[in-house]
């Protein structure tokens, strides 16, 4: 959850859309309380256009399903309480901001990727649809190269495009 | 126009707490706001992230999880 809302905060989707409580059988008022509370708290926020954030959401979709994420999810416990095989515990501080590295990485490739869907397109271009630096774009998009995701599809003049190749 | 906006919200219920806390809110008629559109989840930790994105993706201008 901890991942989700910032996968959300960082997309501008707001990290307050999504809300975890909790609430016990014995806890009808309270239950009802919470309901007005974040019934509010959502009309003040308006309504969500999903096709404004179309991009955004496919991108949070793509970070939540890249297998780093996914390995990474979950491990806090036992990386964290217990050891990994080497009898190694890793602080929770440590875990935390690795987990917060790979999110962000995670999101920011998952955007490229998606902004590839719209076919072969330059450093610049991608930097301008995603919103990013173009210096994190060529430095994430050699990483995403690296793994094989997508390819130099060719050259406009001298400007190098760039395809996406997997699905 | 005057009318307030009302979210349309989607909410995951835990069959064992806070469905049944909704249950009771609505046996003991405590008022609470019809904006939310509620699924039974068996246990609040079957829902997936990617639950919450497609709920979003659908129209829907917040997700709750309530376990």
């Amino acid at each position: 959850m901890h991942v989700v809302s910032q996968l959300l905060e960082m997309s501008g989707i707001g990290r307050d859309r999504m809300q975890l409580r909790w609430v016990s059988a014995a806890e009808g008022q309270i239950f009802a309380d919470f309901v007005k509370e974040l019934s509010a708290l959502m009309g003040e926020m308006g309504a969500f256009d999903p096709d404004e954030y179309k991009l955004k959401l496919a991108a949070v979709e793509g970070a939540l399903n890249s297998p780093r994420l996914r390995w990474l999810l979950g491990m806090d416990r036992q990386l964290t309480e217990r050891e990994n095989v080497y009898h190694q515990k890793v602080d929770d501080k440590l875990y935390r901001q690795l987990l917060d590295e790979a999110t962000q990485e995670e999101y920011q490739k998952s955007l490229i990727l998606e902004v590839l869907r719209d076919g072969p397109q330059s450093v610049r271009e991608i930097a301008e649809k995603s919103g990013l630096e173009i210096y994190a774009v060529s430095q994430l998009l050699s990483d995403i190269e690296r793994a094989g995701l997508v390819d130099l599809h060719g050259y406009e003049g001298t400007t190098p495009k760039f395809i996406r190749l997997a699905a | 126009m005057s009318q307030t906006f009302e979210p349309k919200i989607l909410a995951f219920l835990c069959n064992w707490c806070a469905y049944a806390g909704a249950d009771l809110a609505g046996v003991s008629r405590f008022q609470y706001p019809p904006t939310i559109r509620v699924i039974r989840t068996m246990c609040s930790g079957r829902v997936d992230p990617s639950h919450v994105v497609e709920g979003l993706k659908s129209g829907f201008d917040g997700v709750f999880v309530f376990g």
